[in-house]
């Protein structure tokens, strides 16, 4: 809703705008909606001039069709597919997480959801020198772990510091603070964030979790907290399109009415992340102490074919992943456009690919 | 309102009709006719999105490989056009079209080009935006006249921001949509164009915990009804319920650890049009090359 103003465009000046008042149009969707001939009347209004005023208004304030060949162009060349870190799991997500679409990884408490987060952030920020927005909700978040994990992956001191600088990080915890700080990241703190903290723009916004902040608003009579999870889905959405970020949300889950372990926060969140993630702690292999094996397994993609489960496919295609220390593929993609066209070309005749379901070993020694 | 000659072509020239888009998703002879609207109805992971990649597909290509060679328009109020996803379809089905038949002219790379230069997209972000480029792509019709399909993905993308923004009077909450409903109208009365349109199914019932969505099968009736404003609802000709099967029976093999494997998820569309009362049942799966039906 845009309210008219004068001098909004050209020829649209206060008098006009009382006029139109007058007559109730106060919009502009109302004077775009509205017969132009009546109001020309009824204002006194040369019908040409108001004609030209809803040409211009129309053009400033529509979504600009593009083309479909040009909108393909642009993907081709700005879309990067960002390594998580971990092979198996960028095997499951088809490479990776892809810029200008929402992923969400869901999963109970200690299945693994923000160790991965982390490791993410860690991997983007120390191997594709990359900035990440990390959005912790539930107060998880400690530099002592991020510290940890890069540790592990080099002992230069500097490096290490260079990269914690490159993960920006806001502990929110209501919705109206996330909401706060995704409107002001996208209305252009998001490019400073880029120029600021050590260089590289940013590639990944990271929530987690998102649940935590909106469950609580969806009650016996959920209006409000419905129009607010969409608001935070709407400002994610078009932040990681006209940004060309990566946007991980992290959600808790329920049991349906069959006892079924599902994604939390409902039907009508279920249909915003493109591609969603079930992560599962698998209680009886473990291998290791202080270790234990997650599961992860491809519920919803919009480029793979999501088959079925089947639970002894999951050691088929099982990794081991210690302390996020195994990975990394040697060529640091971050940017990799040319290599989409080739990936879709190849998923086409690769062998079916039956098991989306990868095993990982996340370890939790560091925790304590 | 003046317009000009070649305009006015545009407009009363026979827009292609789509009558024969997709034979197996309708009941006989009863494809969407010019100037109707079919809207695509089930919850998250039903193939709805992937229906209208194999609509669009089939507009877009050219007639040599199984197309109708007509312009679209996809307007995407839910950010879910995944142009990777589509070009792959795209160019399984070039590639399909070319081992059977004729060697075509120009390489494929032109040609997918050629292909998608047939699509316009929108990305709206707000009902009065959408509201607004409704208006505008009008400008876009009349200068088209191979535009012939509109998509939108989906309708009711803004539902709960509108219900919450129109306060306590449901006039106020359905205001925006009935007026795209009321505008689509007309373009498709002075344009003779065709609509597509998903809609989410929501959960309305306020028992049981409401952060939770159910399984399909025990709610399902629940699921179905119309929920978006009347305008909308009459304007409707098609209604095609999307619906997959065994994904209960998934879930619970996930949680419950049992060995049952399944290969493939089946996907079912079930078309009742108004118009005739007839309805069809149509299955499908869903590949790497896209839909395919059984």
């Amino acid at each position: 809703m845009v309210v008219l103003r004068a001098e909004m465009c050209p020829g649209l000046d206060e008098d006009l705008v009382k006029d139109l008042r007058a007559a109730d149009i106060k919009t502009v969707e109302d004077l775009v909606s509205s017969d132009t001939e009546e109001v020309a009347q009824r204002c006194s209004v040369s019908y040409k001039a108001l004609f030209a005023i809803r040409r211009v208004l129309l053009a400033q304030h529509t979504a600009f069709p593009v083309s479909g060949a040009d909108l393909y162009e642009e993907l081709l060349s700005s879309t990067a597919i960002l390594s998580s870190g971990s092979p198996s799991l960028d095997k499951l997500l088809d490479s990776g997480f892809y810029t200008g679409e929402i992923t969400e990884l869901s999963g109970g408490p200690g299945s693994g959801k923000s160790q991965v987060c982390f490791g993410v952030a860690v991997h983007i920020s120390l191997h594709l020198k990359q900035s990440v927005i990390f959005i912790d909700t539930t107060g998880g978040l400690t530099a002592k772990r991020l510290l940890q994990m890069l540790q592990t992956e080099t002992s230069n001191r500097e490096e290490q510091m260079e990269a914690l600088q490159r993960i920006h990080v806001f502990q929110l915890f209501d919705v109206f603070s996330l909401l706060d700080c995704l409107y002001s990241l996208r209305a252009g703190r998001l490019q400073q964030a880029s120029v600021g903290g050590g260089g590289g723009s940013v590639k990944a916004v990271i929530v987690d979790s998102v649940s935590a902040v909106i469950s609580p608003l969806l009650g016996a009579k959920h209006n409000e907290g419905m129009s607010l999870m969409i608001q935070v889905a709407g400002v994610l959405k078009t932040m990681a399109k006209d940004f060309n970020v990566a946007a991980v949300v992290t959600n808790h889950v329920t049991r349906g009415d069959g006892g079924e372990v599902q994604p939390g926060l409902g039907a009508s969140w279920s249909h915003i992340p493109r591609t969603r993630v079930l992560m599962e702690k698998l209680d009886r292999t473990s291998v290791v102490s202080h270790s234990s094996l997650r599961s992860a397994t491809l519920i919803k993609s919009s480029r793979q074919v999501t088959h079925s489960p089947a639970r002894h496919g999951a050691q088929s295609g099982s990794c081991q992943r210690s302390e996020h220390k195994a990975r990394l593929q040697t060529s640091v993609g971050s940017e990799r456009p040319a290599e989409c066209r080739l990936q879709h070309k190849h998923l086409d005749s690769a062998e079916p690919k039956r098991f989306r379901q990868v095993s990982l070993l996340c370890s939790t020694c560091g925790e304590r | 309102m003046t317009e000009s000659g070649a305009q006015l072509f545009a407009r009363l020239e026979a827009r292609r009709s789509l009558k024969d888009i997709e034979t197996r998703l309708f009941p006989e002879d009863g494809g969407p006719d010019q100037g109707e609207v079919v809207e695509l109805y089930g919850p998250e992971g039903t193939g709805k999105t992937e229906l209208l990649y194999h609509l669009l597909c089939r507009c877009v290509l050219p007639v040599a490989s199984g197309g109708l060679e007509v312009d679209v328009v996809f307007v995407d109020t839910d950010y879910s056009l995944d142009m990777l996803r589509l070009v792959s379809i795209l160019d399984s089905r070039l590639n399909a079209a070319r081992s059977t038949g004729s060697p075509s002219a120009g390489s494929d790379e032109a040609l997918l080009r050629h292909c998608l230069s047939r699509l316009l997209v929108v990305h709206c972000s707000s009902s009065s935006q959408l509201l607004l480029t409704l208006h505008f792509l009008e400008t876009s019709l009349s200068s088209r006249p191979g535009l012939a399909l509109l998509l939108i993905d989906s309708i009711s993308a803004f539902y709960w921001q509108d219900r919450c923004e129109g306060g306590a009077s449901i006039a106020k909450q359905e205001e925006r949509l009935s007026k795209c409903a009321e505008l689509l109208g007309r373009l498709l009365r002075d344009y003779r164009i065709t609509v597509f349109a998903t809609c989410h199914a929501i959960r309305r019932s306020y028992s049981g915990p409401s952060s939770s969505s159910s399984s399909t099968s025990s709610t399902s009736s629940e699921y179905d009804r119309p929920y978006l404003c009347r305008p909308w609802q009459r304007l409707v000709n098609h209604r095609l319920l999307c619906s997959r099967q065994e994904a209960a029976h998934n879930m619970a093999a996930t949680a419950g650890g049992s060995r049952e494997q399944r290969r493939r998820r089946v996907f079912t569309a079930r078309c009742t049009s108004s118009r005739t009362k007839a309805s069809r049942s149509s299955s499908f799966c869903v590949t790497d090359g896209g839909v395919e039906f059984m």
